[in-house]
């Protein structure tokens, strides 16, 4: 067992829990999507990309691209956010850009834990 | 990915900005978890996370502006007490950690080695890779780069390119530290380029050279090797590779010592070539007489066998050497120290004529030229300096020729890099015999002065316009036309061609052959001359005058002075 995939393959997986935990839910309604989930799914996500950058093969280099993808998603989701809280009212329709944001990120950390499975799969040991 | 550099950093990177976001998310749950008092509205609170996050940033970094948005109860200040040091810490760490790595060796040198790369790929002119830099080699950049060319400098010694740094000549010569015995090394230093004309390698073992010559005949077999070799095995191995160019001191010096035997002004005019000094020198041909040669080395060896072509008297003295029947029947040897006045008496050094310091040891042919001296003050004394750092004792000690390793190869590498057609016209003259030295060098002389310049003139577009395009059209262009005066076309200036250069064909002191494209021609020229023959070359009108003695009409102002009348 290698500890270093155990760590990197629970942050990978974390973040696309995480992810769908706060995605999951009637998209216009605000009471169904926790602010902490949103926070926790995008430094969960920081951090998994931390944890993808340096890696020089093929497959490091998609990760890596995939995770970049959510970690801007959530960002967007997190600025939106709190223009809207600071500057009008939250609607249903403003609920709504914030949940399709985190719904692409959930996309892309879809995307990036097959490919890590696929990965782990194929090597042999 | 071939950039390295940056995968370096990346990787050292990732642990603290793990730390970063893993402090600044415990910190900013923090703030928002805790509930605070707003003292306006007299009700609890909890702070939104962009507050939150607003608040750690600025006092996580130190700029502290207060506390926003209401004034913090006490458990809020005990946790922001926490964040405070945590992130701090958080910071202190990544930046610490981010200048190991700009320290860091092995990123300094993947730094350099992709600038290198750029830099070689950048260049889109001429150039020539040298390979270590030694005393030799660091005259020979500053005489090519003086020349415009562009060098390329390798060594595996990181001070060794520090100091090169320091060189005033230094400004635009990539440089990289790297093991120039290495196929990679090579590439990166542009072997493959059509740019690269040359690889310089005068490696003080000479194997490397080898293996160097034998790199690049797969790399690129259009470049040449130049490299010093003066074993005669490595020699004939270069040689086979076909592509080195090698330059053996000794080999040089000897022939030189043959050629002041019998034809001391080609010496003359070889000096003047490479600029060392000019015609004026008096010519004189080495004594004749018994010869002393002390240390029976590579020099030795080669200057007996010259010795032994002209039938000339000497004697060799070595301390390690064990003489072979020959010298002991013709009595033309001593095993002793030459640096001993009993062992110079002993070999004649009062009758001698020549005495030549010929030892690997500086000091030791330093001691024998003022034991010699001393013992006979009318001696001519040929002395070895094998390297520079004791010249100036060399210039004092007051040899009548001195045999520089360094400077012959320094001469040799620099002149056949900048200045191939005076190389190639150098290597002709010095078969020539001393009637045909004399009677060129009177002529230069008595027509240019004693120290004549020399004009490179190639036919092509760029340097001959004219010629380019009247020889395109078919017209026949003798040499000598470039020689008339412009003044009064039946009259000469006062240039001498000294050499053509066709493809393969050879000529000395040129006169009528038929110009051709792509010619190279050699002249010895003063100011005036100079001009001249730079104008017929690339002006048409300058050229059909000295051609035909007309002018030659304008086309346009003839066809208005037509119309107009």
């Amino acid at each position: 067992m290698n500890l270093q995939k155990v760590i990197s393959g629970f942050f990978f997986i974390l973040a696309m829990t995480l992810n769908f935990g706060f995605f999951y839910g009637d998209m216009g309604n605000p009471e169904l999507h926790s602010t902490y989930e949103l926070f926790a799914a995008l430094i969960i996500s920081l951090i998994s990309t931390a944890l993808k950058i340096g890696d020089k093969t093929q497959i490091g280099s998609v990760l890596l691209a995939t995770s970049l993808v959510a970690d801007i998603q959530l960002i967007a989701a997190v600025i939106v956010w709190t223009f809207i809280d600071h500057t009008s009212t939250m609607s249903a329709s403003n609920m709504a850009i914030i949940v399709s944001l985190s719904g692409g990120a959930l996309l892309a950390n879809i995307t990036s834990v097959i490919l890590y499975i696929g990965e782990t799969l194929k090597s042999k040991r | 990915m071939r950039d390295q550099a940056l995968w370096i950093i990346l990787q050292r990177l990732r642990t603290p900005l793990i730390v970063i976001i893993v402090t600044y998310a415990i910190a900013v749950l923090g703030m928002v978890l805790i509930p605070g008092w707003d003292g306006e509205a007299k009700e609890v609170y909890h702070l939104s996370f962009f507050d939150a996050f607003y608040f750690i940033s600025y006092t996580a970094s130190t700029i502290g502006f207060g506390e926003t948005p209401f004034e913090f109860t006490y458990e809020q200040r005990m946790w922001v007490l926490v964040c405070i040091y945590l992130t701090v810490i958080g910071w202190f760490y990544a930046i610490g950690a981010l200048v190991a790595i700009i320290s860091d060796k092995t990123l300094k040198h993947e730094l350099m080695k992709g600038s290198f790369r750029k830099h070689v790929q950048q260049i889109k002119r001429d150039f020539i890779i040298i390979l270590g830099y030694n005393y030799v080699n660091s005259q020979v950049i500053k005489r090519l780069t003086n020349a415009g060319l562009d060098v390329v400098l390798i060594d595996h010694n990181a001070d060794n390119i520090s100091i090169f740094q320091l060189e005033e000549f230094s400004r635009g010569v990539p440089v990289m530290v790297a093991d120039a015995l290495l196929t990679e090394t090579l590439e990166y230093a542009g072997i493959r380029s059509p740019y690269c004309k040359a690889v310089v390698s005068h490696f003080y073992k000479e194997d490397k050279s080898l293996r160097i010559a034998v790199l690049t005949r797969f790399l690129n077999p259009k470049i040449i090797v130049i490299s010093k070799a003066t074993l005669r095995d490595t020699m004939t191995s270069l040689i086979d590779t076909d592509i080195a160019k090698v330059e053996n001191p000794f080999e040089i010096f000897a022939k030189r010592f043959d050629i002041a035997l019998t034809a001391p002004h080609i010496l003359i005019l070889e000096n003047w070539i490479y600029k060392n000094a000019d015609l004026s020198d008096e010519a004189s041909f080495l004594p004749q007489g018994r010869y002393i040669i002390c240390g029976f080395g590579r020099l030795g060896r080669a200057i007996k066998e010259k010795l032994d072509k002209h039938g000339m008297d000497y004697i060799i003295i070595d301390e390690k050497l064990v003489a072979n029947r020959e010298m002991i029947e013709n009595e033309t040897f001593i095993k002793a120290n030459a640096d001993d006045k009993e062992v110079l008496l002993e070999a004649g050094i009062e009758s001698a004529s020549v005495l030549i310091a010929g030892t690997h040891n500086d000091i030791d042919n330093i001691s024998i030229l003022i034991t010699a001296r001393k013992l006979n003050p009318k001696i001519y004394i040929i002395a070895r300096e094998n390297t520079m750092k004791e010249s100036v004792i060399f210039d004092s000690a007051k040899a009548n020729w001195l045999f520089m390793i360094e400077r012959i190869l320094i001469n040799k590498t620099s002149l056949q890099l900048s200045k191939p057609l005076k190389h190639a016209f150098l290597k002709r003259i010095l078969y020539q015999d001393e009637l045909w030295g004399t009677s060129l060098v009177n002529l230069l002389k008595s027509q240019l002065g004693s120290n004549p310049k020399l004009l490179n003139l190639t036919i092509n577009e760029e340097k001959a316009y004219a010629l380019y395009h009247a020889i395109k059209d078919g017209e026949t262009i003798q040499l000598n036309v470039l020689l008339k005066s412009l003044r009064d076309w039946r009259a000469y200036h006062k240039a001498i061609p000294l050499f053509l250069k066709r493809n393969g064909d050879e000529f000395l002191l040129p006169r009528d052959e038929v110009l051709k494209m792509g010619d190279q021609i050699l002249f010895a020229c003063d100011e005036e001359s100079r001009t001249e023959i730079e104008i017929i070359a690339s002006n048409i009108y300058d050229l059909h005058y000295v051609c035909s003695g007309e002018e030659k009409p304008n086309w346009l102002l003839s066809k208005i002075l037509k119309m107009s009348t």
